[in-house]
């Protein structure tokens, strides 16, 4: 199979000397094309700071990281690789349609190409009729599908989601995953979902665990 | 309690740039205040001691009729605070004649004075001596023109009813003080005293008495005796106002004491009244240029604060959630007040201690310790006023008026605050005009300080129209911002394309939505550039009417004046041509002529060249600029400028005939010459106020067969004129008197409030590039801090360095572009109106605004400088985020 990220001794540790904090110990995981994957442990286990280093938004303090099948670290984003952060993501100052342009932009898509796309990645999900709310007018549930769409939008091969679902009720949570699913259907996307709700980890193949700082991929630490 | 300490701590810990930036703000506000405080305590006691020391006899004390003289003198020398007095006796002489060269010469009435041998060791600024012996028979420059003696030539001073006397002439001077000398004692304060007598002579008492005493026996009348004293200055209060009141009144009480023998002329009184009003318009000064510093200093602390408001609102909401009620909400707002403006307060202190030392030489905040109490009291006040408004006030009114959920907002969509809507920015500017059109048509007088009177009437509604102009171009540019961005979307989209590219739509929409914060940003940089500019224009005009007073008094910025009686035409001027460092060499005649029974000063000139060659200001002329005045007086030979007195007396029309008697340069004969007036001239380099005329030196020369020339102005360009004169001077030798400005420019500086005027706009022009920095770069930086959750959401999705750049850029841009062109142009308008508006400070009055070039280019490049720093620091942040920052996604 191809391989989308391959993180080898990965570890990190914020601070130094005495205060220093060993995040993650090192580890070694693979996520492969159309591959979905829910990573579960329980809060300051380790799941964002794996989730960052896969992403190339942070440095490993020993170990690498490589994106064999689509590149070097600054060809990530915006394009192969889409993210869904935990809390609201969407800039305040853009409306809805925007925001999810926004990612198509940066990648250099003309701006009326990019609002085009945008709004059909709203439609796909049903959510064009909030296209020119702002983000402050959308309740949680909502920003986060939007933030669903815009991952959509830009039309990616790796999906990596870090809680997305942690603020959100029951039923917000379950549709916020439903439409991740169908983002990652749509796209061919491999989609890695971190979380701690076991009935979300339990739509998905494959399970990583991380629990203080080890992480656990099928019940092997590989 | 240990809340509040929790929440401070935390504050120290983790929002520390804020909590300084705050500090700082309040900081600056206090200092600033603390520091004109410094400002008048030092000048006010300034301006007492130097008008002390200006005055070169304390007071006159004329004896009465029948008052015999030694006693006076024994009643003076017994007050208390007499230090020295001196008898001088004044008799009236019924005229002059001198015989010089077999001709006969005369002269109409006039004064001698009896003065003792240490007179003029004891009063030595009463003197200026031209030619001859600083001792003996004197004679005034006036009366040796008019009778053309010179030393050694023998006087006739005839007297009523006696036979003439004559004197030999040790000396000939100049008498400076002669309005003093020679004023009416007695008469109301206010009354306008007589002109001082033309034909003095001052002879030493033992001869006087020989001359006069005859007289006095005969017409006790015709002469009298005054006492001159200096009084002990110690006592007097520091303020020029308590001082003129105690002066006044130990004058009142040695009165009392002589028992109407003998009155007191009370010159101190008169130089203090001088000062008094002096002290006036410092404050006023204050008050126009120090408040508006004050108030941005506030107006920047509050919006340092307000970057972090969005933070704070959403603190104050999670603090809501967890069950925090209003009160203990406010609570947190006040101990951050109270620690803010106690470290702000002290540290405000501390720099206004420093900054009065160094700057106007003041050990305090006041002229006294109550003062200085006074003035530190109301300056930490201040400053807590100032932290209060920036914390206090905003965290309760959050608390009280906000859902959690609005609390939560950051941008939402702004609709116009309620001052746009009822146009209070156009009804502010509209009385700025109004109140200015008033005070205009008042002559701009916001000082009445009338001598005899202990009362200083200040108008304080003018301060109404700079304050209402500021007011009003702050909101005014404020609309103009939000209107650009509201509305402007799509040209400010093509305008950013630039910067930002593909983004530009984007990066548009996002300005758009963000319209209040930026606004507001952009009215604070107008506000702080409309300070610094407008203060910065002020003083430098205030600095170029300086100089302009001192090239009027001096003509030049080196002076040649011919000995008397030396015959040298213009064509003396090429001595000079060739020294260097001489630019320009421009003669001037100088003649007396009668106009009636008045002798006046006459000055010949070049038409062509004197506005150029002795830098002439159109404020000096009436009846058109100077460059057309003298086109007129260049196109017809006989044209005249003559003093406004001269018009109002002889009721001259533009094209009247003016018969004037100049002296013949062969004859030594006064013959007539007829002039046509053309215009009226106010001032005019060397010329004494209000009775002088200018003509054409060629017509005047071809009129009385001489081209005598009495002066040579010389220009000297960038060569400094002290190193000019040195070499003119040996070059001349002492065949004439060589002088250079920069004597007469000290002796400017050191006079008026100027002194403690560049003191005052030194510290004002610091405080507002300090200003300026920290509204254009400190506001941006914090505000692009706040909202370094968005740039790291935009890198997280991928923005790279250039792209974060084009919001960051994009938007400073516009807020310093939009602020230094608004703010500018609201500079033009503020520093017009205060130039107007503050006339009284100015002397001769400007016939156009000074703009400091280089004062200005720094404001601007320190502005620029500022938000460059800020957008690096910021686009560096934004490009890597606090993992901290990421994890909050």
């Amino acid at each position: 199979m191809t391989v989308l990220v391959r993180c080898e001794g990965v570890s990190r540790t914020y601070g130094s000397g005495p205060t220093a904090t060993l995040a993650l110990r090192p580890a070694n995981c693979v996520i492969e094309v159309g591959q979905r994957i829910a990573m579960t442990g329980p809060s300051g286990s380790g799941k964002s700071t794996l989730l960052h280093l896969m992403a190339g938004l942070d440095d490993p303090t020993s170990g690498q990281v490589s994106w064999p099948a689509i590149g070097r670290r600054d060809e990530l984003r915006p394009g192969p690789m889409a993210m869904v952060f935990q809390g609201p993501s969407l800039l305040a100052p853009l409306s809805v349609v925007e925001n999810v342009a926004l990612p198509l932009q940066l990648s250099g898509a003309k701006p009326a190409d990019a609002l085009r796309r945008a709004l059909a990645a709203l439609a796909l999900l049903g959510l064009d009729g909030l296209a020119d709310k702002l983000p402050e007018e959308l309740s949680g549930g909502q920003a986060q599908r939007v933030a669903v769409a815009r991952v959509l939008a830009s039309d990616p091969v790796l999906i990596l989601a870090d809680e997305p679902t942690s603020q959100l009720d029951h039923d917000n949570a379950t549709r916020t995953i439903d439409f991740l699913l169908a983002a990652a259907d749509a796209t061919g996307a491999a989609l890695l979902v971190s979380t701690h709700d076991h009935s979300i980890a339990d739509r998905f193949p494959v399970r990583w665990t991380v629990a203080d700082g080890v992480v656990t991929t099928n019940g092997a630490n590989r | 309690m240990t809340l509040s300490l929790t929440w401070i701590a935390g504050l120290l810990a983790r929002r520390r740039g804020r909590l300084i930036a705050t500090t700082l703000g309040v900081a600056i506000a206090v200092s600033l205040l603390a520091a004109i405080g410094a400002f008048l305590s030092g000048s006010t006691a300034a301006m007492t001691e130097r008008a002390i020391s200006r005055v070169p006899m304390d007071w006159q004390v004329e004896g009465q009729a029948g008052a015999d003289p030694a006693k006076l003198l024994a009643t003076v020398n017994a007050f208390p605070q007499t230090s020295t007095a001196l008898p001088v006796g004044y008799a009236d002489a019924a005229g002059y004649q001198a015989t010089v060269g077999g001709k006969v010469s005369t002269a109409g009435p006039g004064l001698v004075l009896g003065i003792p041998d240490n007179y003029r060791a004891t009063y030595p600024d009463e003197f200026t001596q031209l030619i001859g012996a600083e001792r003996g028979v004197l004679i005034a420059q006036q009366l040796a023109a008019n009778i053309g003696v010179t030393v050694g030539d023998t006087v006739q001073i005839q007297r009523v009813g006696l036979t003439p006397s004559g004197v030999k002439v040790d000396g000939v001077i100049d008498l400076p003080t002669a309005d003093a000398l020679f004023q009416k004692i007695g008469v109301p304060p206010g009354t306008p005293q007589p002109p001082p007598p033309d034909n003095v002579m001052l002879i030493p008492q033992a001869t006087w008495h020989t001359i006069f005493d005859p007289l006095a026996a005969a017409r006790p009348d015709l002469v009298r005796t005054q006492i001159h004293l200096s009084v002990d200055h110690a006592a007097l209060p520091r303020d020029p106002g308590a001082a003129y009141i105690r002066i006044g009144g130990l004058g009142r009480n040695l009165e009392t004491q002589l028992g109407g023998t003998g009155l007191v002329g009370n010159n101190l009184a008169h130089a203090l009244a001088k000062a008094r009003s002096d002290s006036v318009y410092a404050r006023i000064v204050f008050l126009f240029l120090g408040l508006p510093g004050i108030i941005l200093a506030g107006l920047v602390t509050a919006s340092v604060a307000a970057a972090g408001a969005n933070r704070r609102r959403r603190e104050q909401a999670l603090m809501r959630t967890r069950g925090a009620t209003t009160r203990s909400l406010v609570r947190l707002g006040l101990a951050e007040t109270l620690l803010v403006a106690l470290v702000g307060g002290a540290v405000g202190l501390v720099g206004a201690f420093v900054i009065g030392r160094t700057a106007f030489g003041a050990s305090g905040f006041g002229a006294t310790t109550r003062d200085s109490v006074l003035w530190s009291v109301g300056a930490l006040v201040a400053g807590a006023i100032v932290a209060a408004a920036a914390i206090a006030l905003p965290a309760w009114r959050d608390a009280r008026s906000l859902t959690v959920a609005a609390a939560r907002q950051t941008v939402g969509r702004a609709g116009n605050p309620w001052w746009i809507r009822y146009g209070l920015d156009v009804i502010c500017l509209a009385a700025a005009g109004l109140i200015f059109y008033w005070t205009g048509s008042n002559g701009y007088k916001l000082v009445l300080a009338v001598e005899g009177n202990a009362q200083v009437s200040v108008n304080y509604y003018s301060f109404l129209a700079p304050m209402f102009l500021w007011i009003g171009t702050g909101l005014l540019t404020w609309r103009i911002a939000n209107l650009v961005l509201a509305r402007g979307r799509g040209a400010l989209a093509r305008a950013a394309r630039p910067l930002a590219g593909g983004l530009s739509g984007t990066v548009a929409a996002s300005m758009v939505r963000q319209r209040r914060q930026i606004s507001g940003a952009l009215t604070l940089v107008a506000l702080t550039v409309c300070f610094a500019a407008s203060t910065a224009a002020f003083n430098a005009t205030y600095k170029q009417q300086a100089e302009v007073d001192a090239r009027l008094s001096k003509g030049a910025d080196v002076v040649v004046t011919e000995s008397q009686g030396a015959v040298v035409g213009p064509e003396g001027a090429a001595r000079f041509t060739s020294i260097p460092g001489v630019k320009v060499v421009e003669p001037l005649q100088h003649r007396f002529a009668y106009i009636g029974a008045d002798l006046q000063d006459l000055y010949g000139v070049n038409a062509t060249t004197i506005v150029d060659h002795a830098q002439l200001q159109d404020s000096f002329f009436v009846g058109g600029t100077a460059k057309q005045l003298f086109a007129t007086l260049a196109a017809k030979p006989d044209a005249i400028l003559v003093s406004r007195e001269a018009v109002i007396d002889y009721q001259l029309k533009p094209g009247d005939r003016v018969n004037l008697r100049i002296q013949n340069g062969r004859t030594k004969q006064t013959i007539p010459v007829r002039f046509t007036y053309a215009g009226i001239a106010k001032k005019f380099p060397s010329a004494p106020s209000d009775s002088f005329f200018v003509a054409n030196a060629g017509y005047v020369a071809q009129q009385t067969k001489s081209n005598a020339v009495g002066t040579f102005l010389i220009q000297t360009g960038s060569t400094p004129p002290k190193q000019v004169a040195q070499l003119v001077a040996q070059k001349v030798g002492t065949s004439a008197l060589v002088s250079d400005i920069t004597s007469k420019r000290r002796k400017i500086a050191g006079s008026l409030t100027s002194v403690e005027l560049a003191g005052l706009t030194r510290v004002e022009l610091a405080y507002a590039l300090v200003l300026a920095a920290a509204a254009a770069g400190l506001l941006l930086w914090l505000g692009l801090a706040e909202r370094r959750r968005m740039f790291a959401i935009a890198h997280a999705l991928g923005a790279k360095r250039r792209q974060l750049g084009s919001f960051i850029w994009t938007e400073i841009t516009f807020v310093t572009a939009g602020g230094l062109i608004l703010g500018a142009a609201g500079a033009t308008g503020l520093a017009y109106m205060l130039v107007k508006v503050l006339t009284g400070v100015f002397d001769p009055p400007p016939t156009s605004l000074a703009v400091p070039w280089i004062y200005l280019t720094s404001v601007g490049l320190i502005s620029i400088a500022a938000v460059v720093a800020a957008g690096i620091a910021a686009l560096r942040a934004a490009h890597h985020p606090a993992t901290a920052t990421l994890r909050d996604l």
